[in-house]
């Protein structure tokens, strides 16, 4: 791994590159990108549809390769990797959260959350204690032996997100976590991804087209035709009270006499 | 907003005098606002003028004797019509992102996109506080008079985002 500074890099792109198709129908959907995130940074990715940015969580997933340039996770460079080893990498540094949930729908939840660990050949036993703690981690300790029918959207993409970390990866990858959700339980979604990195110290790259999941990170990167057109790191947060404090219209107008 | 009939809304639950008045709007119905005190006493004597309210005089010892303001059956009719009737809607069309951009679209070197990038990060900035602000509010039994006023700022942040991604889209179009 590299460091900057005191912050370890979990992942590491330059000038990445990747083209779709042959002549006439060549499109290129990443046109040079540079991006480093660091360990425990909660990263947000926006941009119109069509800007590259599902394509970017790809390659930095390990789902796809670039046509040029370098994507490092944890240190190590994606392209130096047979498919074995990617395989692995996926497996064991790599957490992902999509839209749809994906939960196996015959599966209790806890079965579900240790299924990754189960095909990575860990006793049962093992699985099942560290299932149990991610699903503590998403605050669904208390429920493991429910089927995803018997559970809301909500809680489905918790037990998703408990799946997602019980390899205990250096990277969570999230595209549209909140896409399928009403808007109190995508917060409540926004506000555990939160939490995670305030208090796991876990790194998360998502992609997002809304303003409100994208706030919650602390920094914002766009993309418009494949370039990051724009970075923003957001600022520390302050109390309600001070952020109350800071919007305008509070005090009281004139009336008229 | 009407201080006016704010006032008279804390006098329905009873009697105060004007320094309770303007703490009880400041530390619990508007949370993080100021009124000064100046308006508080105008607002009174104009409710007083028009028989919404009236006053008792009570003697204090060793300080100067203080008012103490109650809502009259008039001024009870008149905050039961205020509630009963709805509010003009606070809607801040013709703002200064807006008048900037019809500028900028205007100018040959003017540059639209940096517009909507720096009022953008404006817009970001205060929905990261206030999103994660709202969040901890759930989490400290912050008063519900602050958390429903986070509501309305991440609401209305959000529709300003939204409606500046519109912008740079048409814009867009107008002049790729």
């Amino acid at each position: 791994m590299t460091t900057t500074g005191t912050r370890t890099t979990a992942i590491a792109l330059h000038g990445v590159h990747k083209v779709f198709g042959e002549s006439s129908t060549r499109v290129e959907a990443l046109a040079g990108i540079d991006l480093d995130v660091g360990a425990g940074e909660f990263v947000a990715i926006m941009g119109p549809s069509g800007s590259g940015k599902s394509t970017l969580l790809h390659l930095i997933g390990g789902l796809d390769v670039a046509t040029s340039g370098t994507v490092a996770v944890g240190g190590e460079d994606l392209a130096s990797l047979n498919d074995d080893q990617l395989t692995m990498l996926r497996r064991r540094k790599i957490g992902f959260v999509f839209q749809a949930y994906n939960l196996v729908s015959v599966l209790t939840a806890i079965e579900n959350v240790a299924l990754p660990l189960i095909i990575d050949g860990i006793a049962e036993s093992r699985a099942n204690e560290r299932a149990g703690r991610a699903l503590d981690l998403v605050g669904l300790g208390s429920r493991p032996d429910h089927r995803p029918g018997e559970m809301s959207g909500g809680e489905q993409q918790r037990i998703a997100i408990a799946r997602s970390l019980v390899a205990e990866p250096v990277l969570l990858l999230a595209d549209e976590p909140t896409g399928n959700l009403d808007s109190v339980t995508g917060d409540q979604t926004m506000r555990l991804l939160r939490r995670l990195v305030d208090e796991e110290g876990q790194t998360v790259i998502m992609v997002t087209h809304d303003a409100r999941d994208a706030a919650m990170a602390d920094r914002i990167v766009r993309l418009r035709d494949g370039r990051i057109v724009e970075e923003q790191t957001l600022p520390p947060v302050k109390s309600g009270a001070d952020v109350l404090a800071s919007l305008e219209g509070l005090d009281a107008p004139e009336d008229a006499p | 907003m009407s201080v006016r009939h704010a006032i008279l809304g804390l006098l329905a639950e009873g009697p105060l005098h004007g320094y309770e008045l303007r703490s009880a709007y400041e530390n619990e119905l508007v949370p993080q606002s100021r009124l000064n005190a100046g308006q508080v006493y105008a607002t009174l004597d104009r409710l007083l003028r028009d028989g919404l309210v009236h006053h008792e005089v009570v003697a204090q010892n060793d300080r100067p004797d203080k008012k103490v303001f109650a809502l009259t059956a008039q001024g009870r009719d008149e905050l039961g019509r205020w509630l009963g009737h709805a509010s003009k809607v606070d809607l801040d069309l013709r703002n200064e992102t807006f008048l900037k951009l019809m500028v900028a679209r205007r100018l040959p070197e003017g540059d639209w996109r940096g517009v909507i990038a720096l009022e953008r990060r404006g817009a970001f900035e205060r929905l990261h506080q206030a999103t994660q602000a709202r969040a901890r509010a759930d989490r400290d039994a912050t008063p519900l008079s602050i958390t429903l006023l986070l509501d309305l700022a991440v609401l209305k942040l959000e529709g300003l985002l939204e409606w500046l991604d519109r912008c740079e889209e048409a814009l867009g179009k107008e002049t790729p």
